[in-house]
Order: structure tokens, then C-alpha cells, then sequence
């Protein structure tokens, strides 16, 4: 059973564009603050968006991040068209990341934004097809339904 | 929380409606209806730039008047740092404190223990600090209410140990009820404030528990009287009263940050609110986290910038610096004196900080996501010109009040054209009667 949508937010992510990165999370988060969301779960929710947004512009040629607020939770799905991951468990490793020289040069690339998403969410699942793109899905239970 | 307090005033009757306060304001607290502005209370900040921007002078800080100091049997000054730069290169701190002394204050404080005592608090509190970081200042009022209200997932990254300010009011009450006898509530710790936000963190604390200070005095209203006493001469008695402020004071509220003693890789002193505001969007996504200790003032140039300062700020600046390098440092006394009260006193916050509630924030969510979708549906038929004439900041935030039933859409000048005769009513003819 799913608790009943409230709100859908589709938003374009554009990869490889470093200039723009963190634009969709920081809308994210103005909306989610917007509507109250207490202090604890946004940040979270930020972490998580943030971090998903990376991943896109970082990997992929192109994505979308959708914001499904429910009565009793808050979805993050976050879908591209890149290289996808090859290997799932192994990207899901802290410190893992194929992140090149350039990137680290610009601060990303740690290796920590996929468990980080993970730590933070309260449901995650990753799907990807190499050659085609992935999906990322977080879900966080808000106070009342935890 | 009871009545939020503010540490300015709208003079409603000076108000000409100009809306400079309504397009500066970074928090979009401010409206203009029938020409007049007005604040939506909790959204405010006290960062002060509406005051500095009214054409009209109709904004003013609320700081205490000098006759309202007289009802307090004795006065000390706590002068901040950036008093004793608006002053001429030859106008040394000892003066300036004398000049104070002849204002009617019973005694200047000599803050420069408190604040080497909070510098050390610090160091030790981001040692100790297992997490989020960075970890933010929390002596600009402003920076803690901006937190307070637009960054709430970020409000436990404000350092809890208290402002010098308030270490030393505490203080300074011991010792005078103790060397003189007299009670501590007869005793009155005045801030010699740069800017109208310690006035407010004095009124209404925003750990909300009771300041230790009495009240504020801002430079610029004494600013004057200050500069006739250096000018003209002090009496004798005054004249031979020793101060020993040390060079370490004049770090605090200075641009290049208070802490010269934290490392420099993981320590960033910031100032300006834009600036702050773009550091900010940062850090709640999770960046910059190798940074440790973030130190912001509101106010560009910091302090010695101040809203109620007088000095342009690089010059006094450059004062500022002077005294950094021409004060005596940790004379042994001073020294001594930091170890004994460091080893005794309690520099935590004594109560711990919490986001601002919104009115946003009141209702159900399934409330707040209807408001929300009628704001977007409402902006739809609005020109996007944010040009004020309905009397909010942008079209975006009259959608919202709309929705939020603070106004009606058709305020909007381009839905009403009929409005434009009330608005020449209000702007046009009214000058005509200048
Ligand atoms: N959307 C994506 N498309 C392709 N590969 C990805 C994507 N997201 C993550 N990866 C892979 O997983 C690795 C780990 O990701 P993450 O934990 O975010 O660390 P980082 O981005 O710092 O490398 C990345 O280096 C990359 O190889
Ligand atoms: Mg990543």
C-alpha cells in the first residue's frame, strides 16, 4: 500500500555541466524547507540529493531528479542516460570511485557520495544497465511514520 | 517563544513608501502597502540593511539613549573592538576609553580578556567536536538568526560557546558587586555596539535565555560626543586612568578573522551576507566539510563595518590593522589573568540554539503542499518584473502571500490597471505637496 502523493517535482539535471551542479539539489532543498520539513530529515534529504545530482553530472550525459512528496515520506528518483554501473555492490564501497584526476582536482570523487545516499536514506535501491543509464531511488520516512 | 523582537523601528509616519528596505532585504521580510513599509516579523533577520538604505531615514536602531543609561547607579562600557577604529591614527584605545569615562560610564571594561578567553573556548570546542562540520560562529546575531531561519538542518553547527560580549558582562558583574559592594542588579554592562543586531541579542537572546548585558549603545550615536572629548581634553582625574587593552582584542570582528591561533587549511573567516548566503548553499549540500571552524559576519568588512559605525571601512581598517600590530600582546598579567578565569569559568552557550518556526511551517503538510501549488498556479499570471508596485518584493513572494492570504492578486498592477490612479494618489500628488 502507498500512502497518498501530495506532490510530484520533476527537475533536468545536465551532465558534465560543473557550472550548474548542485542547482537542482538547492531547489530541492528551498521547496522541502519551504514546506516545513523539520531540520533533521532536510538535511538528509539534501545529502542525498546533492549527492545523486553529482553522480549525474559527473557520469552521465543527462538525467532528471523527481521530488514524490507523500503524507508520509519524501522521494528522491534520480534517472540518467550514461555508462551505468557495472558492478553495483562495488560502487556501493566507501571509497570507491572511478572519478578522474580532474574531478578530485575540483573536489569530487571521494568515493563516499553512494553510501552516503545509502546511510542517509531510510529505503535505497540502485538499478543500472551498462551502456544504457541508472536509476537511483531514496526514500525517508518522515517523524510521524518512522 | 514569546513576541519576536527587533532591533530596529519603521517610523511609519517618516515612511514615503520608497521600497529601498523592500529590495535590499535578503530575507524578503518587508513589505510596502499604501506606501508604507512594514515588517513580516519572522522572517527578519536584523541584519540592518534596510536602515541603511532608507532614503528617508524612517528606519531606526533601537539602541538605548543616554538618558535612558541614567537609571542604572553604575554603568560599565564593554566597547566592542571596532569602537577604537573609527578614530584618527593618533587617538590610541587608552583615550578612547577615557573619552567614556567623561561620556558618564563608572568604568570601561577591559574586554580583551573575555575575548581571548572565548578564542580559546573555541579552539578547544572544534577539537572536541565529533561532527557536522564545519562548525559555525555564532557572535554575528545575524549569522545565527540567518540560521535560524533559512538554514534550520544547520543550526546544530552553531558553535555553542557564548559571545565575548556576554562572558564579559558576566563578569564584570562579579567583580563590581564584589570590589564595590554593591548589588549586581544595580550594576549595568552597556555594549558599545557596531551594529543594531546586538542590540536584539541583548533583548531577546536567541538561545532564548536572559542576556547578561543591559543594553547597547550604538558607535555612531556617540561617535561625535566621543571625538569632542579627545578633541577638547579630559579632566585630570580621567586623564591618568590606565587601561590595558591588549593586541589580541583587535582580531575579533576584523576581516581577517578573529582566530590567527587556528590553522589557516581548515579555518575560513567570511564576510557579507551574500557571501555567507553562497558559502551556506554549500555546506547544507554537504560540502566543505573539511573545513572546521567557519567564522561570519553579516556585515561586510566585518565589525569595524558595522551598520552603526562612522568610518568608511578601509579606513578604519586600516586602523584596525595598525592596532593589531602596534598593541603590547599577552603581557604576563594578561596572561595570568586568562589562565585563572579559564581555569573557573563556563564559556558554553548555556542553553542550545533552535531553528526559527515559520508560518510556513504551521498547518499539515498536505496545507502546506496546497499552499505551495497555489502559489505556482497564482505566479502564472504574474509578469515577473518583480518591479514592487503591488507592495511585495518580487511576483514570487506575492504569489506566496497571496496563498498565504497576507494579500489579494490583485495588488498587481498589471492584473488592476485601475490601481495605477491609487499609487499616483500615494507617490505623485503627495510629493506635489513638497
Ligand atoms: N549515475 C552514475 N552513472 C555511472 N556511474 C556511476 C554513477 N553514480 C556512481 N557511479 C560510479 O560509482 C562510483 C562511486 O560513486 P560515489 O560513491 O558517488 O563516489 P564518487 O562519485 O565520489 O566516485 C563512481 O566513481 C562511479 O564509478
Ligand atoms: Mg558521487
Amino acid at each position: 500500500m502507498t500512502a497518498m502523493e501530495l506532490l510530484r517535482e520533476c527537475y533536468e539535471i545536465q551532465g558534465k555541466n560543473f557550472d550548474k551542479a548542485g542547482e537542482v539539489s538547492g531547489e530541492i532543498k528551498v521547496v522541502l524547507r519551504d514546506l516545513g520539513i523539520d531540520a533533521a530529515h532536510l538535511r538528509r534529504l539534501v545529502i542525498v540529493a546533492f549527492e545523486a545530482e553529482m553522480n549525474v553530472v559527473m557520469y552521465a550525459q543527462r538525467g532528471t531528479m523527481t521530488l514524490i512528496v507523500t503524507e508520509e515520506d519524501i522521494n528522491l528518483e534520480t534517472t540518467d542516460e550514461g555508462p551505468g554501473i557495472p558492478d553495483i555492490e562495488l560502487a556501493l564501497q566507501e571509497g570507491y570511485s572511478t572519478a578522474s584526476d580532474e574531478m578530485r582536482e575540483m573536489g569530487f570523487g571521494f568515493g563516499m557520495g553512494l553510501p552516503n545516499m545509502k546511510k542517509n536514506s531510510d529505503e535505497f535501491r540502485i538499478e543500472s544497465n551498462v551502456g544504457k543509464g541508472t536509476s537511483v531511488f531514496s526514500k525517508i520516512r518522515l517523524p510521524a511514520h518512522e | 517563544m514569546s513576541e519576536l523582537k527587533h532591533g530596529f523601528r519603521i517610523n511609519t509616519e517618516m515612511c514615503q513608501g520608497r521600497m529601498h528596505c523592500m529590495r535590499a532585504c535578503p530575507t524578503r521580510a518587508i513589505r510596502v502597502k499604501n506606501g508604507k513599509a512594514h515588517l513580516i516579523s519572522e522572517l527578519c533577520i536584523d541584519c540592518g540593511l534596510c536602515l541603511t538604505v532608507c532614503p528617508t531615514g524612517a528606519i531606526a536602531a533601537t539602541t538605548l539613549t543616554f538618558a535612558e543609561l541614567d537609571r542604572f547607579k553604575f554603568k560599565v562600557a564593554v566597547a566592542s573592538p571596532a569602537l577604537f577604529a573609527q578614530f584618527g591614527m593618533s587617538d590610541t584605545p587608552e583615550s578612547v576609553g577615557r573619552a567614556l569615562l567623561e561620556l558618564g560610564f563608572d568604568a570601561v571594561w577591559e574586554y580583551s580578556v573575555d575575548i581571548e578567553l572565548i578564542d580559546r573556548a573555541i579552539a578547544a570546542c572544534v577539537k572536541k567536536w565529533p561532527g557536522p562540520f564545519p562548525l559555525i560562529s555564532n557572535s554575528c546575531p545575524v549569522v545565527v538568526r540567518l540560521v535560524q531561519v533559512a538554514y534550520p538542518s544547520m543550526v546544530e553547527q552553531l558553535i555553542p560557546v557564548d559571545a565575548p560580549r556576554e562572558i564579559a558582562a558576566r563578569e564584570l558583574k562579579r567583580r563590581y558587586s564584589q570590589e564595590l559592594g554593591i548589588a549586581a542588579e544595580d550594576i549595568a554592562a552597556i555594549y558599545i555596539t557596531p551594529c543594531l543586531a546586538k542590540t536584539i541579542s541583548i533583548l531577546q537572546p536567541a538561545e532564548e535565555e536572559k542576556s547578561h548585558l543591559d543594553g547597547a549603545v550604538g558607535i555612531s550615536q556617540i561617535y561625535n560626543d566621543i571625538l569632542y572629548k579627545l578633541r577638547t581634553g579630559l579632566t585630570r582625574e580621567n586623564a591618568s586612568r590606565k587601561f590595558s587593552f591588549s593586541g589580541e582584542m583587535f582580531h575579533w570582528g576584523a576581516p581577517e578573522g578573529e582566530f590567527p591561533s587556528l590553522s589557516r587549511e581548515h579555518y575560513l573567516p567570511l564576510t557579507g551576507l551574500t557571501d555567507i548566503i553562497k558559502v551556506f548553499d554549500d555546506i547544507e549540500k554537504g560540502k566543505l566539510r573539511n573545513i572546521e571552524f567557519l567564522e561570519c559576519h553579516a556585515c561586510q568588512g566585518g565589525c569595524v563595518g558595522g551598520n552603526l559605525t562612522v568610518e568608511n571601512l578601509y579606513v578604519a581598517r586600516s586602523k584596525n590593522l595598525r592596532l593589531v600590530a602596534n598593541m603590547p600582546r599577552s603581557v604576563s598579567k594578561f596572561e595570568e589573568e586568562v589562565q585563572r578565569r579559564y581555569a573557573i569559568e563556563d564559556f558554553s552557550l548555556r542553553r542550545s540554539l533552535k531553528p526559527r518556526k515559520i508560518e510556513g511551517e504551521t498547518g499539515d503538510l498536505r496545507g502546506r503542499v496546497l499552499r505551495r501549488k497555489k502559489a505556482e498556479e497564482l505566479l502564472k499570471a504574474l509578469p515577473m518584473l518583480n518591479c514592487g508596485l503591488c507592495g511585495a518584493p518580487t511576483c514570487k513572494s506575492h504569489a506566496e502571500d497571496v496563498a498565504a492570504s497576507r494579500a489579494e492578486i490583485g495588488d498587481c498592477i498589471f492584473l488592476s490597471p485601475d490601481r495605477i490612479v491609487h499609487l499616483r494618489a500615494l507617490y505623485l500628488d503627495h510629493q506635489d505637496t513638497k
